[in-house]
């Protein structure tokens, strides 16, 4: 059963000054919502690196091998020698592989980054609240139930404007 | 009717402050989200848009049905105004995603709040573009043979054919430039899903915005995958016009055969479309009133990018000139002289004009500086880009090695009507955009305005209550 709390909070540093207060006070699972990207965020996080990469360099090296391979089987199938010139030129099918490449890697990093990050979600997300993508910073603790007095507490004394449960 | 007190909105940005009218995130949501209402100014707008749209289309109707021997072509000009309206539109496409990839890239600042308008303008120009290929073959209901797929002996298309590599380049460009207007817009949409009120657009926002929820994790992903894409669109954009350029560089006509030709339309590609950005987001930042967000320091680092543009475009004309007196090749010679003195002239002095010497007056901070000038330029620069693409066309197929090949050419009305209706369709595209979506990335101006902070670490210009201090008459700087 996820339990747990919402805070939502007006300033970005009181936000990072919680996140790290909920770390020091081994809160495990928490999630922070931010109306933009921000860097102070982040370090008080700390996150791994997200993983999007991966998907870019296997897509874009797909896409580059198979853009090659169409244009050099495509040749080999029907090999009329023109000129005493290769069947297979390898330069101008650089353009086809480039173009694939970029495609491919293109539209891959984009999966993973859907992947990734969870979307398309078709529910509701227990946590989220609609302030968020407006100007306020948010975050939303889970914890075993004898454990969110302290929790709310503590975000009440970082200068949350408010705290709610949430299940 | 009550007038209304406008609050003094400086527009010019300070060393540490990009918007100093831009206080905190609710204003930003507020204004952005409020250019979103339909007025009758927009409607107007959209139905002489739709109106030229539908002359075009029935223009082309018209002529399937007589047959492209009515669009002004004899031999040996073959290609003329869709082809040049194909390099032209396509050319437009490239400062969106130069302005958002490359200069997202370059960490250039003055990107942020004009590049969602530019992004939308490379998609709904590429589009346009795409049309012209299709209207130009002589039997338009086969366009799908252009597409790379086997006959039933598996016989390909040649890919060793610059007109395959097109299809590959713009067909790749469509889909990645699409995908990263789309992927950037979708923290707007959920910001959009959240404030509106009706249930029908507010489902439809919240099937369009994926379920975004502003998580710390979707943020993560979404930059790193947004740096990505940028990586991916910067040799793209390079890319595609380069391949655009192949078409006519492969050739052995005089005028097309050269090594500088790729370079040279991208640069060409670029500066077009920076004029076409000025031509849309100055009239937006008038309308909308966004003068405060996109700022004269946005307009005047855009405007030293047209200047600098310009300048590489000038160069490469000139080194044009420079490469057929140096080849001592006596056709290449005829030709560029016949191109700048001969039958083409006028052709030829209109894009030399528009394009290298009206932009020289960037050279002046004032006129950099002076939304009206930059209107009025980017006109020129539209005019003069398409003429650059006459100039490089028709001069070349109706001056090749032999006299007897010698002839001129004049557009129809039928390819003339399918150039105006080009237009209205993609302002009917963009018209409907800005009214549906936001044209200023609402995310990205959240991240360049100050976050709010608790009061004792106050300071930088940040008063009490988190909101910037307020400006007065005494700022320094200019107010519009």
């Amino acid at each position: 059963m996820r339990r747990g709390l919402v805070a939502a909070f007006r300033e970005i540093d009181a936000t990072c000054d919680a996140i790290e207060a909920l770390k020091k006070a081994n809160f495990k699972q928490f999630t922070v919502y931010t109306p933009a990207p921000r860097h102070e965020i982040e370090h008080a996080l700390n996150a791994p690196p997200s993983k999007v990469r991966l998907f870019t360099l296997i897509g874009g090296m797909l896409g580059l091998t198979f853009g090659y391979w169409v244009a050099i089987w495509t040749s080999e199938y029907w090999p009329l020698v023109v000129g005493g010139k290769a069947i297979a030129s390898w330069i101008p099918y650089t353009i086809i592989g480039f173009e694939m490449m970029v495609l491919v890697g293109a539209l891959s990093t984009v999966a993973g980054m859907f992947i990734n990050s969870r979307i398309p979600k078709i529910t509701m997300t227990v946590g989220a609240d609609t302030r968020f993508t407006s100007s306020d910073y948010g975050i939303f603790v889970e914890a075993p139930p004898e454990r969110l007095k302290e929790a709310e507490e503590m975000l009440r004394g970082f200068g949350a404007v408010e705290v709610r449960g949430e299940r | 009717m009550a007038t209304v007190v406008e609050p003094l909105r400086p527009n010019i940005a300070s060393a540490d402050v990009q918007l100093p009218a831009v206080r905190d995130y609710e204003q930003v949501d507020r204004e952005i989200s409020g250019t979103l209402r339909p007025s009758a100014g927009w409607f107007a707008a959209l139905g002489l848009a739709v109106a030229l749209f539908l002359w075009g289309a029935g223009t082309w109707i018209y002529q399937v049905y007589w047959g492209l021997g009515n669009a002004g072509y004899n031999p040996p000009v073959m290609w003329g105004v869709y082809i040049i309206t194909f390099v032209f539109w396509v050319g437009i496409g490239h400062a969106g995603t130069l302005i958002s990839a490359i200069l997202y890239l370059f960490r250039a600042g003055f990107r942020t709040t004009i590049y969602r308008c530019a992004e939308a303008m490379t998609v709904f120009a590429v589009m346009t573009a795409g049309l012209f290929p299709i209207i130009h073959i002589g039997r338009p209901w086969k366009f799908f043979w252009l597409v790379p797929y086997p006959n039933w002996r598996l016989l390909w298309p040649n890919f060793k054919s610059p007109l395959v590599w097109d299809v590959f380049a713009i067909l790749t460009y469509l889909t990645v430039s699409s995908t990263f207007l789309y992927v950037g817009l979708i923290p707007d949409i959920a910001v959009l899903r959240d404030r509106e009120t009706n249930p029908v657009r507010k489902r439809i926002l919240a099937v369009l915005s994926l379920g975004w929820r502003n998580s710390e994790p979707e943020w993560r992903h979404f930059t790193r995958m947004y740096l990505f894409l940028a990586a991916f669109s910067t040799p793209l954009v390079l890319s595609v016009h380069s391949v655009v350029s192949f078409d006519f560089a492969m050739a052995l006509s005089p005028g097309w055969h050269a090594t500088i030709f790729p370079p040279y339309f991208v640069a060409g590609a670029i500066f077009s479309g920076i004029g076409m950005v000025f031509t849309i987001i100055i009239p937006i930042r008038k309308f909308f009133r966004l003068q405060h967000y996109v700022t004269i320091n946005h307009l005047d680092a855009a405007a030293k990018l047209c200047l600098f543009t310009s300048m590489v475009v000038g160069c490469a004309y000139m080194i044009e000139f420079w490469v057929a007196w140096y080849s001592g090749n006596p056709y290449e010679q005829d030709y560029f002289w016949n191109r700048v003195f001969g039958q083409w002239w006028w052709a030829a002095w209109i894009m030399l004009t528009c394009n290298v010497i009206f932009p020289l007056s960037l050279f002046s901070q004032k006129l950099r500086r002076n939304p009206a000038w930059l209107f009025i330029l980017s006109i020129f620069i539209n005019l003069g880009m398409w003429y650059e693409r006459f100039v490089i066309i028709v001069p070349s197929l109706s001056h090749e090695f032999e006299p007897w090949q010698w002839s001129g050419y004049l557009p129809s009305w039928v390819d003339t009507s399918i150039l105006v209706g080009s237009f209205g369709w993609f302002f009917m595209w963009f018209l409907l955009f800005i009214k549906q979506l936001p044209v200023v990335a609402i995310a990205e101006v959240k991240e360049i305005v100050p976050p709010r902070l608790r009061s004792h670490r106050r300071g930088h210009g940040i008063d009490t209550a988190g909101h910037h201090e307020p400006y007065g008459t005494e700022t320094p700087g200019e107010f519009d």
